[in-house]
Parts: C-alpha cells; sequence; structure tokens
C-alpha cells in the first residue's frame, strides 16, 4: 500500500532522513516512535509530500508520488493527516469544516455531505458540536473533529503526527480512543507518537527512528521487551 | 471679518465643496486602483515560482530558488515606498503625462493608486504570511489545490487581519491626497488655500478644511468598526 524506497531528506546542510526503505501493507498500524529529531515527522510527511524529499520514491497504491506527472491532490485526496495542533479551520464552523473538502473535491450535494458528516461526528461522539466555531472545542474535541475531517474523503490511508502531544492529559485518552477504533476497522495507519501504552496496545508494526534512519523495528511488544539496538535500548529507559 | 463673510462671501464655500467632491474622487479612484496593483503585487511576492529550480547544482542554489516574480514585486515595493509620494505624482503629470491630455483626476488616481499599490501589497502580504502554515497544510493534506485553498482557507482568514490595517491605510491615503494642489488640481486643501489667498484669514478656512478631513475619516472608520465586528463571530 506504501512504498518507500531510498528516501532522503535534507534541509539544507541538515541531514533528516538518511535512506528510508520500507514497505507498509493494507491495514497495517505502524506506529514510529524515536527521540525528537530523529526525523519520524518528516518521514510522515514526506509520504503525502507535506514534505518535498531530496532523493528517492514513494509508491502510494502502486502510483509513484514522486513521478511530476502523478495528481498529488488526487493522491493526498486518499491519504489522511491528521497534525499535532489539529489545523481545524478557525472560520467554519465543525460541519463546514468536515463538508468542505468532500463538496469541493468530490462533488457530493450539500446533503451528502452533512449526512455523511454527522455520520462522522456519531463516531468521534461529537454529534451536538456540529454547529459549533473551533474556538468553542476542547483541545481533545478539535483533534477527534480534525480525524473526521480526513476520514470524510473516505481516505484508504490515515498518516497521525503526534496527534496527542498537544493534548491535556486528560484528553489524551478520547482521541486515543477514536484511532484505536479506526484501527480496529482495519484503516491502514501510520502514527508518530510519544504514546508507549497505545503503541504497544494497537500497532502492529513499530519503527525506532534515530538519526534519519529506521534502526530497529518489528512487533510492538517484541520491541518494547526485548529490544535489539543499544540505542533503543537507552531511548526505552528513558521514557518507560 | 466675520466668519459668515470668509466662506459665504462671493460664494467661497464653493471651492470646499467643488475641492471636496474632487478629494473624494481622488481617493475613490487610488483606492480601487490600489487595492488590484496591492492585491495583484501580494500575490507576485508569495508566489512560488522557482524557474531555475531544475539547477541542482549546490553552488547554484541561489538561483535555483531565485523567483523572479518576488523579486518584481519587491522591488516594485521598495522604490514606491522608498520615495516621496509629491515626487512620484510630480512624474507622473510631467513626465508620463507630460504629452498627453488627461484628466488630472485621472492622472492623481494613477499616480495615488501605484503608491498605495506598494504599502497595500505589504499589508496583504503581511496578512497572508502572519496566517499559520498549518492552515494551508490541513486543507492540501485534504487535497485542495493551492487555488482552493487561498480561496477557501486562507483568504477569508487573512480579510481579518488585513481589514484594520487597510482602513488606515485608506485614511492615509485621503489625506495624502491634499498634495494634488502641486499639479494644479482644485482639492480640499487647494479649495482652501484659495480662501486663504482671496481673504488673507489663514486660521478659519484651514480649520475648516481640517475638520472636514476629521469627519470624513470618522465616520470612515466607524462605518468600517462596524464591517469588523460583523466579521468576528467565529473569534
Amino acid at each position: 500500500m506504501i512504498k518507500i524506497q531510498n528516501l532522503h531528506k535534507q534541509f539544507d546542510n541538515l541531514k533528516v532522513l538518511q535512506g528510508i526503505d520500507e514497505e507498509i501493507k493494507k491495514g497495517e498500524v505502524v506506529v514510529v516512535i524515536g527521540p525528537s529529531g530523529s526525523g519520524k515527522s518528516t518521514l510522515l510527511r514526506c509520504i503525502n509530500r507535506m514534505e518535498e524529499p531530496t532523493q528517492g520514491h514513494i509508491w502510494i497504491e502502486g502510483v509513484d508520488i514522486m513521478d511530476p506527472k502523478t495528481d498529488i491532490n488526487k493522491i493526498r485526496q486518499k491519504v489522511g493527516m491528521v497534525f499535532q495542533h489539529f489545523n481545524l479551520f478557525p472560520h467554519m464552523t465543525v460541519l463546514q469544516n468536515i463538508t468542505l473538502a468532500p463538496m469541493k473535491l468530490k462533488h457530493q450535494s450539500k446533503k451528502e455531505a452533512e449526512e455523511r458528516a454527522y455520520q462522522l461526528l456519531d463516531k468521534v461522539g461529537l454529534q451536538e458540536k456540529a454547529l459549533e466555531y473551533p474556538n468553542k472545542l476542547s483541545g481533545g474535541q478539535k483533534q477527534r473533529i480534525a480525524i473526521a475531517r480526513a476520514l470524510a474523503m473516505e481516505p484508504d490511508i490515515m498518516l497521525f503526527d503526534e496527534p496527542t502531544s498537544a493534548l491535556d492529559p486528560e484528553m489524551v485518552k478520547e482521541v486515543l480512543e477514536v484511532m484505536k477504533e479506526l484501527a480496529q476497522e482495519g484503516m491502514t495507519m501510520v502514527v508518530v507518537t510519544h504514546e508507549m501504552g497505545f503503541a504497544k496496545e494497537v500497532g502492529s508494526r513499530l519503527f525506532f527512528m534515530d538519526e534519519g534512519k529506521i534502526i530497529e523495528k518489528g512487533e510492538p511488544k517484541e520491541v518494547f521487551n526485548h529490544p535489539k539496538e543499544e540505542r533503543t535500548k537507552l531511548f526505552f529507559s528513558k521514557v518507560l | 471679518m466675520t466668519i459668515s463673510e470668509i466662506f459665504l462671501g462671493k460664494q467661497r464655500y464653493m471651492y470646499l465643496v467643488k475641492g471636496l467632491w474632487f478629494s473624494l474622487g481622488v481617493t475613490a479612484l487610488s483606492a480601487v486602483i490600489g487595492l488590484m496593483i496591492g492585491i495583484f503585487v501580494s500575490l507576485l511576492r508569495i508566489s512560488n515560482f522557482q524557474p531555475f529550480s531544475f539547477i541542482s547544482n549546490p553552488r547554484l542554489k541561489k538561483l535555483s530558488a531565485f523567483n523572479p516574480l518576488s523579486f518584481i514585486a519587491k522591488a516594485y515595493v521598495m522604490i514606491i515606498r522608498g520615495t516621496p509620494a509629491l515626487v512620484q505624482l510630480l512624474l507622473m503629470y510631467y513626465v508620463v503625462f507630460g504629452s498627453m491630455a488627461a484628466p488630472k483626476i485621472i492622472i492623481a488616481g494613477i499616480a495615488f493608486g501605484i503608491n498605495s499599490g506598494a504599502y497595500i501589497a505589504e499589508i496583504i502580504r503581511a496578512g497572508i504570511q502572519g496566517l499559520d502554515k498549518g492552515q494551508a497544510e490541513a486543507a492540501r493534506s485534504l487535497g485542495m489545490s493551492y487555488g482552493m485553498t487561498m480561496y477557501h482557507i486562507i483568504i477569508p482568514q487573512a480579510v481579518k487581519t488585513i481589514l484594520p490595517a487597510l482602513v488606515s491605510e485608506f485614511i492615509v491615503l485621503l489625506k495624502e491626497t491634499s498634495i494634488v494642489g502641486w499639479i494644479g488640481a482644485a482639492d480640499l486643501m487647494r479649495g482652501a488655500d484659495n480662501i486663504r489667498a482671496q481673504t488673507f484669514r489663514a486660521f478659519e478656512p484651514l480649520f475648516a478644511v481640517a475638520l472636514i478631513y476629521l469627519l470624513l475619516t470618522s465616520v470612515f472608520t466607524y462605518f468600517m468598526g462596524i464591517v469588523e465586528r460583523k466579521m468576528k463571530v467565529s473569534d
């Protein structure tokens, strides 16, 4: 579903990604962990070309997204993204946030899009907030709306960029619950996170990154319980 | 000489009435021209046009990142903001329109429009670039094009932050037009000056004209305040 080959990313003289080769299959929930500055967010952001790779190739459902002939906007419609800071559109109601892209890009009627939006709001438990503006919502609510907004495009893949890092502790759970449900429904997910509990419980595979490389990967519980690399051990000894 | 003699004698108040219309006309014309130039130039400024990006030689990095559209916009803003409006007005009148007969209101409108356009371009650019980058990212990540993102997400939000600065730019513009007397146009300021010359009284006509400018800018500020408040529903 996602194939990454020899991916490099360089910001000026800073090498953020130094050769990533990986394949992610349909239905997998890949959790990416690692110290800050290890390149995990950059890796995620390269997958939908929010960040322009310096070198390498990425295929999404068989389409090379680095090919200049590829319409990246079409690819992005199939790849939802959830951000650390939610990035809801503050000038639109919750409902408008969710229906804008399906109406403009998939040419759904307003009625169709709103019906679907209410279903999604129900899924994230926020139907009663449909007509509110985002500034009236808590962080956890904002993030659940942001997930609903991404899901409204019916993506095949969901990317999560530290979705709970900007939340107050008591709001982390409600967001993780929604993500867990999504995972159980079979969504292909790539999640950059510091939530080790979530990684262990929901992740089907774990990447540990450091200095722009994936230095250890495998079944999350296995990696947590028996890390092979020294760097991984050191990291776990600090965060667990 | 009484106040009524100063203003009513020989119907001198007509200098102010006619001048008022001229001033308002020039301001309106240059506001429209300035706004069009400002929008256009700010879009050039923030454009992503890098025709030499195919050059991958790291030593030519400056060239490969060079954006000629943005460069033109920057140069325009620098030249216009760095020279006096009066010089620009006189250049427009004596040089650009030197051998052409055109109504003074048009010449002044173009000169002030070009002048104001530079300031407006900077106001718009700051409004757009001041927005959280995450807004554009969220829209693009949903698959929206650059144009759609601008239209649905960036511009509606930018307008709100731009509007107050734009209002003060229009106020500046109105007051700035008081130099059109230099090309012999009969505006509000020149009207007051004519009364001063005829009556040898400086205080009354100048005070009157100051009051009129103040009244105009106050009314304008008041109405724009209402508009701004209406736009703040989502804040």
